[in-house]
């Protein structure tokens, strides 16, 4: 790769790490593919630069707001980059079946989940709002996710979560699909009680148990 | 000694015969369970959703008698829409409200809040007629409830955040793309809702309320939801045109928010009365606030919400009593929820922590090492 080719992606990486403009990122984006940039590196360069975004909002450095402009940017790039990457078939980092659980219609946490695990490259299916167990069972059955994620917000439809898991063992489908569960009252002992596998605190940490329970390879 | 007396004492950074004891809303399927009545109405805890005043009677005459049985000594109150104001009713279920908010229904809370905005482009907010402050009509809930509360209990009424009012108008990732491509428009939408509260807050004080409650978060679990130098540069000024509003009318300011508002104390202990919430499940330590700044800053709170709803009555009385242990002592405190009660908090707890209020917050407080 050429030096110029290189230092393109460096500053695409750089760009979203600090939040440049969204036009301004687009343009070097669309750019540099016209030079001749594998979209696939692009994809590398913008996940090296989420990530930074990440690390900034764990110290304390960066804000939601932050997080969520990243997650705005990111999907600006992807969307530059989609017909690029249909062209060269890259597989998506793993499939998520995602929804708030059933008794519960708050969809914000859940919508910066999304965001940012789709900016990390996976492939998400969107149950939304309210979704009973059913539902999800369903969604398994058909789309054959790598993951479940429930959210909620509601301390009342917290047991909706166990209802899940517990339907997911009668089908048989448990084994081949990891669950992962956040929300504002949701806690790790909780996560570990129902039988969850992974709890995430907010949307970085969501995006690397993701990651996480991908590479173990216990996914379907 | 009368109620709205012990309140004003605490409001007043004094220590009163005890703990002053409230909650800052009441999810109505517990108003109806500790008063036995039924309420058909709409209701949200974010905006009016009806201007029905037959039906804003009867929730303020129920949130009364609800207030009255558990003895709190303060009671709060919504803002009302106009007179003759109607939602508009949206195919899917869903309502817009005043403020271009779409709201949708839960049916186990019997409450409507915020879910899409009718924002989708800056056009559409420059295109949007904003509400009258002074319509006709927007005070009548706090009117009424004023009347029939009498000077048995404080009043505080309820005003909107701007921030998180125009978080809420225009959705958090609208908020946030506009915040840094179209940054006008939200200082602007922010600058609006100050005007628009300014207003209201002059005619809230003539009606007699004693105090404001701005209602709205600034935090959420993690920090901040933006950087603080934006809280600095665009909020808090025009949180100070509020208190101040509320300042030359003799009346405070009370700032609630939820999440992890550390970060945002320093700033806040120089503009506003006091916070509510004090959210412990964000790891926020009255104690703490209490000893930086006690001396200035009233404090309401903070037994956890998910306590309420997930623990036994015992851990509840436990935690109560250490809240009352670190927070009350010298005045100032008035023992609340970290938010209010909740469909999902169980009302044995919500009633231990009242009971426990009660008894462990006469003053001088005596509770000290005992927990441990």
């Amino acid at each position: 790769m050429s030096a110029y080719l290189q230092q393109s992606l460096k500053e695409i990486q750089k760009m979203v790490s600090e939040l440049a403009g969204v036009e301004s990122i687009r343009n070097i984006v669309v750019k540099a593919l016209s030079s001749g940039v594998n979209p696939i590196d692009v994809v590398d360069a913008m996940s090296r630069g989420l990530e930074d975004v990440g690390e900034r909002y764990e110290r304390g450095e960066y804000f939601l707001s932050e997080l969520i402009m990243a997650g705005i940017i990111a999907s600006e790039i992807t969307n530059i980059l989609k017909p690029h990457l249909e062209k060269s078939a890259e597989k998506p980092a793993g499939k998520v079946v995602i929804g708030t659980v059933k008794g519960d219609l708050h969809d914000i946490g859940k919508n910066i989940v999304i965001a940012m695990l789709s900016s990390a490259g996976f492939r998400i299916v969107d149950l939304g709002i309210d979704v009973p167990s059913e539902k999800f069972v369903d969604a398994v059955k058909r789309e054959k996710p790598d993951i479940v994620a429930m959210s909620c917000l509601l301390t009342i439809a917290m047991d909706e979560m166990k209802t899940l898991i517990d339907k997911l063992k009668e089908a048989s489908l448990r084994g081949g699909v990891k669950v992962m569960v956040g929300g504002r009252p949701i806690t790790p002992q909780f996560a570990e009680e129902i039988g969850a596998d992974a709890y995430g605190s907010n949307a970085v940490e969501a995006v690397k148990i993701a990651k996480t329970l991908i590479s173990r390879g216990g996914c379907a | 000694m009368n109620r709205r007396k012990r309140a004003l004492k605490a409001l007043h950074i004094e220590e009163p015969d005890r703990v002053p004891i409230t909650e800052m809303d009441i999810d109505v399927p517990h108003l109806e369970a500790l008063t036995g009545k039924t309420f058909t109405g709409e209701v949200s805890l974010q905006t009016s959703v009806s201007a029905d005043r037959r039906m804003e009677a009867i929730k303020v005459e129920i949130k009364t008698e609800c207030y009255r049985k558990l003895k709190f000594d303060v009671i709060t109150c919504d803002l009302s829409a106009p007179d003759g104001w109607k939602s508009v009713r949206n195919p899917d279920g869903t309502i817009t409200d005043e403020w271009g908010r779409v709201l949708i229904h839960d049916s186990r809370c019997k409450t409507w809040f915020p879910y899409r905005s009718i924002f989708q482009t800056p056009e559409d907010f420059e295109s949007f007629s904003f509400p009258d402050p002074h319509a006709a009509g927007r005070t009548f809930g706090v009117e009424y409830m004023k009347k029939i509360v009498g000077d048995e209990m404080a009043v505080a009424a309820f005003i909107r955040d701007p921030f998180a009012h125009a978080w809420e108008m225009f959705t958090p990732i609208t908020f946030v793309k506009w915040m840094y491509a179209e940054p006008r428009i939200v200082r602007k939408a922010i600058e609006k809702l100050t005007d628009f509260n300014v207003e209201i807050i002059k005619q809230l004080a003539d009606l007699g309320v004693d105090f404001i409650i701005s209602g709205g978060d600034y935090s959420e679990k993690k920090g901040p939801m933006v950087p603080v130098k934006y809280f600095r540069e665009v909020v808090f000024p025009g949180l100070k045109k509020q208190v101040e509003a509320a300042h030359k009318k003799g009346i405070k300011f009370i700032k609630h928010t939820d999440g992890n508002v550390h970060p945002l104390v320093d700033d806040l202990a120089n503009i506003v009365d006091g916070l509510h919430s004090l959210d412990p499940s964000a790891g926020v330590d009255i104690g703490e606030v209490k000893a930086k700044y006690g001396d200035k800053l009233v404090l309401m709170g903070n037994v956890a919400v998910d306590s309420l709803a997930r623990k036994t009555k015992k851990e509840v009385v436990d935690e109560t009593k250490e809240c009352i242990r670190r927070a009350s002592p010298g005045g100032g405190h008035f023992l609340t929820s970290s938010n209010s009660w909740y469909t999902d908090a169980k009302l044995e707890n919500c009633l231990a922590m009242v009971k426990t209020g009660r008894k462990h917050g006469k003053y001088p407080i005596s509770i000290f090492n005992e927990l441990y």
